[in-house]
């Protein structure tokens, strides 16, 4: 088990969220506070519609909240501009959702290449040997492959891998950048028992040998299990 | 290569399950490339008929015609071309009596029809208008010996010989030697009573020649005699009415008909000169020509916006299409200049090629149309389109050939080369005289000219116009919330 004594990646105070529809507001977050260290499994459970997604999409910068804060290593994320979120998302933040999310006309390859070539492209915008650095990518997508079983499916596109190759694949995608943190949307919950196994050790050995902190949002038993922390999420607010 | 270009490039090219959306990408290109060709082709032909109508207009016209107020004869008329001459950008002058005489019909006791008539120094008139090269048969007026036989034969004074347009001899069913009775003039009896009668002055003129100058408008109206016949005619011995001139520089008339006017030093007191030239003459048939063009190029505009219309529907149905890999790309740190980038690059290259098929189209029909090369047998065309089908559907039943981007590629280019020998095959120089419609638009042959500045700008106008049409659809994508888009069903 992780010491107590590491070191907070993200830090949440007092967040709220709210959706509005006309005039009527609905709660969803109701003042979550929460620590996510750093090299930690930390699985979010509750029941459905309890707003677990609501707040992983608040951690991705993908929502603002209401109200309240994200900090990342003491960094206000909530004061960031759009176009900070968007190159803090590409830098800092990897995705794993439960309907994998590839783009069906790129192959496995390009798909884990995707988030690299992005920040490829905004980081050497004028820059001509910007070849070099996209060959580059590639080679770190390879390597990610190699490193989550699929060596041997790298020009095949999402059609033709099986639920747990795509999931896997999603994995992969979501460490191009080496991130401080990969959120997980329920990324054992549209494939099998087994493919579940399997994935999950992919997520655990990553864990352990790379040191990558995952918040992952779930109604696996297994998951839980596997995490170094679970946290409930009760009416809008972590329980306990 | 850019991740802007690498994403659009995809899906401009999608497979599977998009390739709906592949194919309305195939009709936006065509949309737009039909659009550009149709353009280029009108206005080619339009400007071929310009061309064509000036280039002729200036090879049997004087580019400035002087006569006088009232058309009266006046004398000196060489001292005046010496003069006029010697003016700047002036190439010559020719003296002519300019008439209009009714061809009388024997035997019917009446005015068939009116002609003009022109009566020319040869040698002078060439240097002005080449008539000479215009004519089939002979040009001596006085000399000729279908003169005296033709006097002999009839038994009646001839007074020369005339050459006349080849359509007027058509309609008036005469040949070479034939005798052609014309009433020079026609003067009120004023020794009359009652009912007004006429003193007719007949004059009969041998045909010794046909001018044909492809333009109906003289062709089909005028005839030339000897000027020393008409000056007798009319008893305006050493006179004429009409002075010819030509121009180094045609379009510089308007500007040298003043100097040629004070260069001819007529009192304007008593003979008042007037100038007119070739560009007034056929002023507003040049005029409907330019309105004819403008009407067009709108016209076309208008089809090319409906086809930029047609890009917009495919983007957006693309942006919809795509919206959750729009929600994928964003959660990945694709901003919403990257999307709006996707997007407009998609929309603009569908332009670009629909632009430059249509362009290639246009040109190479253009190219069909103006140059009269032995063409293959029309078998061959339909060979090849046989061979086009086989092809299809051995494809559609993938048995010989792999899916791929070399097939696709392959059969792209197959495609390109059978419609453009099929073309070839098919598509000729359009003969109006064979269509009986050279009367009407002076000219034997459909005229095609290519206008390099207008092809220029119309393509420049097709690419505003698509890359316009694809603005919203891309600015709809980059607006899409990521979270919204990634939950989009």
């Amino acid at each position: 088990m992780l010491q107590d004594s590491m070191t907070n990646l993200i830090r949440i105070d007092n967040l709220h969220k709210s959706f509005y529809d006309g005039d009527s507001e609905l709660k969803v977050l109701k003042g979550v506070n929460l620590e996510v260290r750093n090299s930690e499994i930390l699985a979010i459970m509750g029941a459905s519609g309890v707003g677990k997604s609501t707040l992983l999409h608040l951690l991705g910068t993908l929502d603002r909240p209401t109200d309240g804060r994200i900090y990342y290593e003491d960094q206000d994320i909530t004061a960031f501009t759009e176009r900070d979120l968007t190159r803090f998302r590409n830098e800092a933040i990897g995705f794993v959702f439960q309907f994998h999310q590839l783009l069906p006309e790129f192959a496995a390859l390009e798909n884990v290449a995707m988030g690299g070539l992005i920040r490829k492209s905004k980081s050497v915008k004028f820059d001509d040997s910007n070849s070099l650095n996209i060959g580059g990518v590639y080679e770190t997508a390879v390597h990610l492959l190699n490193s989550v079983g699929l060596s041997e499916r790298l020009e095949h596109y999402p059609s033709q891998l099986s639920g747990g190759e795509r999931q896997r694949v999603a994995i992969a995608r979501a460490l191009i950048n080496q991130p401080k943190v990969v959120l997980a949307d329920e990324p054992t919950g549209n494939i099998d028992d087994k493919t579940s196994e399997s994935v999950l050790d992919v997520l655990q050995d990553i864990n352990e040998r790379l040191n990558q902190t995952f918040v992952i949002v779930t109604h696996d038993s297994r998951l839980s299990e596997r995490a170094h922390r679970t946290v409930q999420l009760v009416g809008g607010r972590i329980a306990g | 290569m850019k991740f802007e270009w690498f994403v659009a490039s995809r899906y401009l090219l999608s497979r599977r399950k998009q390739s709906f959306i592949s194919i309305i990408s195939i009709i936006s290109i065509a949309g737009v490339g039909l659009g550009v060709a149709t353009v280029i082709l009108v206005i080619a032909v339009l400007d071929g008929v310009e061309h064509g109508l000036r280039d002729r207009f200036l090879a049997n016209e004087a580019h400035v015609v002087l006569r006088l107020i009232g058309n009266n004869f006046f004398g000196d008329y060489q001292d005046r071309i010496e003069r006029i001459t010697d003016v700047e950008g002036v190439v010559a002058a020719s003296p002519v009596v300019y008439s209009q005489m009714g061809v009388f019909q024997t035997g019917g006791e009446g005015i068939k029809d009116t002609i003009f008539v022109k009566g020319i120094d040869t040698a002078q008139e060439d240097k002005v208008t080449g008539f000479s090269h215009f004519v089939e048969g002979s040009v001596d007026f006085q000399t000729s010996p279908l003169i005296k036989e033709a006097a002999l034969r009839e038994g009646e004074t001839i007074s020369g010989g005339m050459v006349v347009g080849s359509r007027l001899a058509a309609r008036l069913g005469i040949g070479v030697g034939d005798v052609l009775r014309l009433v020079v003039s026609l003067d009120e009896n004023p020794g009359s009573i009652g009912s007004p009668t006429f003193l007719v002055d007949f004059s009969n003129f041998v045909i010794i020649g046909f001018y044909e100058s492809e333009l109906a408008v003289y062709d089909n109206q005028i005839a030339y005699i000897a000027k020393e016949t008409a000056q007798e005619l009319y008893d305006a011995e050493d006179k004429v009415n009409v002075i010819l001139v030509k121009l180094e520089d045609a379009e510089m008339a308007s500007e040298l008909s003043v100097l040629i006017e004070d260069a001819a030093q007529f009192s304007d007191i008593i003979d008042r000169a007037i100038t007119t030239t070739w560009l007034e003459t056929h002023a507003s048939l040049f005029a409907a020509l330019k309105l004819e063009k403008i009407a067009t190029v709108i016209i076309e505009a208008l089809i090319i916006l409906v086809a930029a219309f047609n890009i917009a529907s495919t983007l957006i149905m693309t942006v919809m299409e795509k919206t959750r890999d729009i929600g994928t790309l964003r959660t990945l740190g694709a901003s919403r200049g990257n999307i709006l980038g996707i997007f407009m690059i998609q929309g603009s290259v569908i332009g670009m090629l629909g632009t430059i098929a249509g362009s290639a189209l246009g040109l190479g029909l253009c190219w069909l149309l103006s140059n009269n090369v032995v063409r293959p047998s029309p078998l061959y065309a339909f060979g090849a389109i046989a061979l086009l089908i086989i092809c299809q559907i051995v494809i559609a039943f993938r048995r010989l050939i792999p899916h791929g981007t070399i097939r696709k590629l392959g059969m792209s280019v197959f495609w390109v080369v059978v419609v453009g020998f099929v073309l070839y095959c098919f598509v000729k120089p359009i003969s109006l005289k064979e269509l009986g419609l050279s009367g009407i638009y002076q000219m034997n042959e459909l005229p095609i000219r290519v206008n390099w500045f207008f092809v220029g700008f119309i393509n420049l106008l097709s690419f505003l116009i698509c890359w316009l049409g694809t603005t919203y659809p891309a600015w709809q994508a980059s607006n899409l919330k990521p979270i919204e888009a990634l939950q989009y069903e």
